[in-house]
């Protein structure tokens, strides 16, 4: 029960890699106001594995997401996954933001069946398939409601059903949960967990809670300020099952120590660079 | 799934959703009684404006007849017609010079607005032709047209068509262009083509930005509808109360403008119930 550093680029995690950063970079815009976002991210992550990266806002810890996602295309390097490049958005690649990607004018099931559906079922298997998911989140009941009728929290399960419906191979999540107030999001947090351990997913997650992070993850990536950087990984195994009150235990507490230790530099860091850059 | 797994605000939502509706309830019927109330004044000012019978009228007749001789007036014409042609056939060829100019609108503006908002090539290409000629007032297009199409329907309706069309197909293309990156994003990874995205994300994100252009359109259409019936007609509400003002025939100027004031209205409350229905969500993201 604590963490340890380790490297994520190691030759020996190459063999297991499901997803593969290699030398990724982006750079946004042309010229002097060019702002380089991500700067050679490597990193092997492995099938099940529960990766969170945190980092100071800016940091450009989205940017990665986006890339993994298909929704941007690195500068350098590539992403690989199951040893194919990432060249465009697929199915494969489940993605729950932040919030506000509901659609509105669908129904809780519609939403949960639209990829099925999109990649080809009929309407009544991706019917079944969706409710099998919104049980899963402990939607069941709402299912004809409409997003808007639904509370922050349950939005983003739903958000969560529909990613998993595809049955992706990898779920990222983009800083998922930040909208909700502390009480829900630790219900999720417990949800999530719960969900990961049953469907055994490749996670990656992004967030700027440290807490979050320690909590969920199997592997945490802490990334500098801009030009963002893997600074340090670790491997964290709190296991809140063996004690539920894990997060106010004293290895919890020394591990949050250390990475906001790590954070706070780069933090102040990322300050200063938006001085600057005004 | 068990109660632990709900969100705590799951159980009070139900009781706040009711709430919600009977403060809704109560605002609307406020707002009812006040437009009720308007209009009852409005009816008060114009009967003691003209005395109706009961005092000696502030304005002559032949300036503002009083309601009770124009709905007099309007009983006349439902009876035997205005110029030989019954008030229904007015009424119902204004209606189609309208309906017709405003379907194809819809039936035509609307998809080209949405092509326009989808493609930047479409844009380039029907941008300049819609740009160039929105600040010229269609009504100076009449007499062009009719020497083009004749003194027929044909150019009435093209006089419509010029004022809606570019209205309907802008704000489809407007409505396109701000459909939230992220609804597209997250349609893009659950596997969905272009073709699915552009159906299922793309247009009912886009409807609530159509029925603004359709509900503005209706407003517009029946101004241009005036304009349209001024010259070169024998028939048509505008053209029965233009005509009847050649003879100060005031009463029966109030009776057309009244009709098409109720035609107006009717129109933008029919799409109003349909987008109630179709946008439920509008507005609730």
């Amino acid at each position: 029960m604590s963490i340890a550093p380790i490297e994520l680029d190691r030759p020996e995690r190459k063999a297991a890699a499901k997803l593969v950063f290699d030398g990724v970079s982006k750079r946004f815009g042309r010229g002097p106001d060019a702002v380089l976002a991500v700067a050679r991210a490597d990193a092997y992550v492995g099938e099940g594995e529960f990766l969170c990266i945190v980092g100071p806002s800016g940091c450009g810890k989205s940017t990665l997401l986006n890339i993994v996602a298909g929704f941007e295309r690195p500068t350098a390097g590539e992403v690989r996954l199951d040893g194919r490049t990432v060249e465009r958005p697929g199915a494969e690649r489940g993605v729950v933001f932040q919030q506000g990607a509901l659609f509105s004018w669908m129904t809780v099931l519609e939403n949960v069946a639209f990829g099925p559906r999109a990649r080809g079922q009929a309407a009544g298997a991706a019917r079944d398939l969706a409710m099998t998911y919104l049980e899963m989140v402990g939607l069941a009941g709402f299912a004809r409601r409409y997003p808007y009728e639904l509370s922050g929290g349950m939005q983003q399960r739903v958000g969560i059903a529909r990613a998993l419906a595809n049955d992706p191979a990898v779920l990222l999540m983009d800083e998922p949960f930040a909208a909700l107030d502390q009480q829900t999001r630790e219900l999720l947090q417990e949800e999530i967990k719960r969900i990961w351990r049953r469907t055994g997913k490749t996670v990656l997650w992004i967030t700027h809670s440290i807490e979050e992070a320690l909590f969920l993850a199997t592997h945490l990536v802490v990334m500098t300020a801009r030009p963002g950087r893997l600074k340090a990984a670790y491997a964290v195994g709190f296991d809140a099952d063996a004690d539920r009150n894990v997060t106010t235990s004293a290895a919890f507490t020394e591990a949050k120590r250390e990475i906001v230790g790590l954070l706070r530099a780069e933090s102040i860091e990322a300050q200063r660079q938006e001085g600057v850059g005004r | 799934m068990t109660a632990r797994n709900l969100d705590p605000d799951i159980a009070v939502q139900a009781g706040e959703a009711a709430d919600d509706a009977g403060a809704g309830r109560r605002a609307a019927r406020r707002s009812r009684t006040l437009s009720l109330a308007s209009f009852a004044v409005m009816l008060l000012a114009w009967t003691a404006l003209t005395g109706s019978g009961l005092w000696p009228p502030v304005v002559e007749s032949i300036f503002l007849p009083s309601p009770l001789a124009v709905w007099q007036a309007f009983v006349k014409l439902w009876n035997i017609g205005y110029q030989g042609r019954s008030l229904a056939h007015h009424i119902l060829i204004s209606l189609m010079r309208f309906g017709i100019a405003f379907v194809f609108c819809i039936v035509v503006g609307v998809p080209v607005g949405l092509m326009m908002g989808m493609s930047a090539s479409v844009r380039a290409l029907l941008d300049p032709p819609i740009e160039t000629t929105r600040p010229i007032p269609k009504l100076a297009l009449l007499p062009l047209f009719i020497i083009w199409f004749g003194i027929g329907e044909l150019a009435k309706t093209i006089v419509i068509i010029t004022a809606l069309f570019p209205l309907m197909s802008i704000s489809a293309m407007q409505a396109v262009r701000s459909v939230s990156l992220r609804k597209i994003q997250a349609a893009e990874s659950l596997g969905a083509s272009r073709w699915t995205i552009f159906r299922r994300v793309v247009l009912p994100a886009s409807l609530p930005g159509i029925f603004t252009g359709i509900r503005v359109s209706v407003g517009i259409g029946v101004t241009m509808l005036v304009g349209a019936e001024m010259v070169a007609t024998s028939d048509g509400i505008a053209w029965m109360a233009l005509s009847a003002a050649d003879f100060i025939q005031t009463d029966i100027v109030l009776v057309g403008v009244l009709i098409m004031a109720a035609m107006g209205y009717s129109l933008d409350r029919i799409c109003r119930v349909i987008e109630a229905r179709l946008v439920h969500w509008s507005g609730k993201d």
